[in-house]
């Protein structure tokens, strides 16, 4: 039997290869995400104080909103056969839970270092840490990861999963967007950002914790 | 048949009426602040409902009986309503002292969030036809959705807005005067009898909605029904 780890890292490995072949991540989203923050300032003008002051809370919004449409990607959802393969196989429910989600994280964590970059070249926004960016960013894609995951589990196999999956996700990702927009705004400030960096830790958690515990019930569901 | 629950819910609302429409109006905002007997006893029941429908879903991972997704589902339905009207009543409450029928507060932002939260759970639900991979499904997104019940509610503290800070639940005791307060309690008493009437009777109708769903499709007739002697055919 292979271990549980190794499961999760299989199956990671193996959506990677997926989204390494189809490139709907790095040929869609990233370029609409990018294009996003290009078209805000033609709705709300071209003040560069005020967009250098939004910049941050822009770029989560973007990281938000298409980063779900990372984690609902079409080789994430998996087909029927995928899904009756890995039964197959014997792999752990959880174990597919945190090989996704694993996978997710990692394609969002490159979604957001290329739309944030894009959006320190457009915005110039301030930071006054990069070490504590990278940790709230981090803290950040590995919630949305999550998030995506389970929901994405939940709308499988329903019609109108395309649009019902980030239905489910968004508001729920909600926590995860203030806890990393407070956080920047408290860096900026120069005032305390811990407690936020624990929110974003406690949503984290939890949603961990709820992913694995549900991971066979949803699997069943599916099935 | 009209159950004991539901004339008492009636009795009940209609004592609030009287109790609100009687008690003494607010100095400073006058008779819009009784839309307080609506506003507070409205959200406290979302809280309830939404906690409710995670004692449900986690009830149904548990034991697989639909029953408890049978509750969980109605809760949800009537938390979304009260949520609803928390949020309508709200607006229609800091139009009157705000001058806004919205504004950036955390707590409307949570509030709203966590009522697309519940229609997305109301969404799942309608999606699917058989009852067991439905309650499975949604008993999941319940479970993670109550993670907002939290923050709405310390939203207040956390985040200092427009919102007042809790009122009545506070360690030093209620800021609030006796008859308004009275009132205050008398409807949220009468708003959870309502509650309980229509969650009993909404819990009863789903599980009726269910068995005439596997009824359904036990009678379907199956592939091989259709292959027969075709009618007028030679004997």
């Amino acid at each position: 039997m292979i271990p549980l780890r190794h499961q999760a890292l299989l199956v990671a490995a193996a959506d990677l290869r997926a989204e390494r072949r189809t490139g709907e991540v790095a040929w869609v989203a990233i370029p609409f995400g990018v294009v996003a923050l290009l078209v805000i300032p033609m709705a709300i003008g071209i003040d560069t104080a005020l967009l250098a002051r939004l910049g941050s809370g822009l770029f989560w919004v973007v990281v938000l909103l298409f980063g779900l449409g990372v984690t609902q990607r079409q080789t994430a959802s998996g087909s029927s056969a995928h899904d009756d393969t890995l039964r197959l196989l014997g792999v752990d429910p959880a174990a597919r839970f945190v090989g996704s989600s694993l996978a997710s994280a990692a394609l969002l964590l490159g979604f957001a270092g290329i739309v944030g970059f894009a959006t320190v070249i457009l915005y110039d926004p301030h930071l006054a840490s990069w070490w504590i960016l990278a940790a709230v960013v981090a803290l950040a894609v590995a919630g949305l990861a999550m998030v995506g995951t389970i929901t994405g589990a939940v709308a499988r196999g329903i019609g109108s999963r395309t649009t019902l999956a980030p239905l489910l996700a968004a508001p729920l990702a909600i926590p995860i967007l203030l806890g990393a927009t407070q956080a920047m705004e408290g860096m900026r400030q120069g005032a305390g950002i811990l407690r936020w960096m624990l929110l974003l830790a406690l949503v984290d958690s939890l949603v961990a914790v709820a992913g694995v515990l549900t991971a066979r019930p949803l699997e069943e569901a599916a099935g | 048949m009209i159950r004991p629950l539901e004339m008492a819910a009636v009795a009940a609302l209609v004592s609030a009426l009287v109790f609100g429409i009687l008690a003494p109006t607010d100095v400073v905002q006058g008779t819009v602040q009784k839309i307080m007997y609506v506003h507070v006893p409205s959200a406290w029941l979302a809280y309830l409902a939404f906690v409710v429908t995670l004692i449900g879903s986690i009830g149904y991972l548990a034991t697989r009986n639909l029953r408890w997704d049978h509750r969980a589902g109605a809760s949800a339905e009537l938390g979304v309503v009260f949520t609803g009207l928390a949020l309508a009543t709200g607006s229609i409450w800091g139009k009157t002292t705000w001058g806004v029928w919205w504004t950036w507060d955390a707590r409307l932002v949570l509030t709203a969030a966590m009522f697309f939260v519940y229609l997305g759970y109301l969404a799942v639900r309608r999606s699917l036809d058989d009852p067991h991979r439905r309650a499975a499904r949604v008993a999941v997104f319940g479970i993670l959705a109550v993670v907002q019940l939290p923050l709405v509610h310390f939203s207040v503290v956390w985040w200092r807005g427009l919102h007042q800070p809790p009122t009545v639940i506070r360690p030093d005791g209620p800021q609030m005067d006796p008859p308004l307060l009275f009132a205050l309690l008398l409807a949220t008493v009468a708003f959870t009898a309502v509650y309980a009437a229509l969650l009993a009777r909404r819990t009863a109708l789903a599980a009726l909605e269910d068995r005439l769903t596997m009824e359904r499709a036990t009678s379907e007739p199956v592939a091989g029904a259709a292959v027969g002697r075709p009618e007028g055919g030679a004997p």
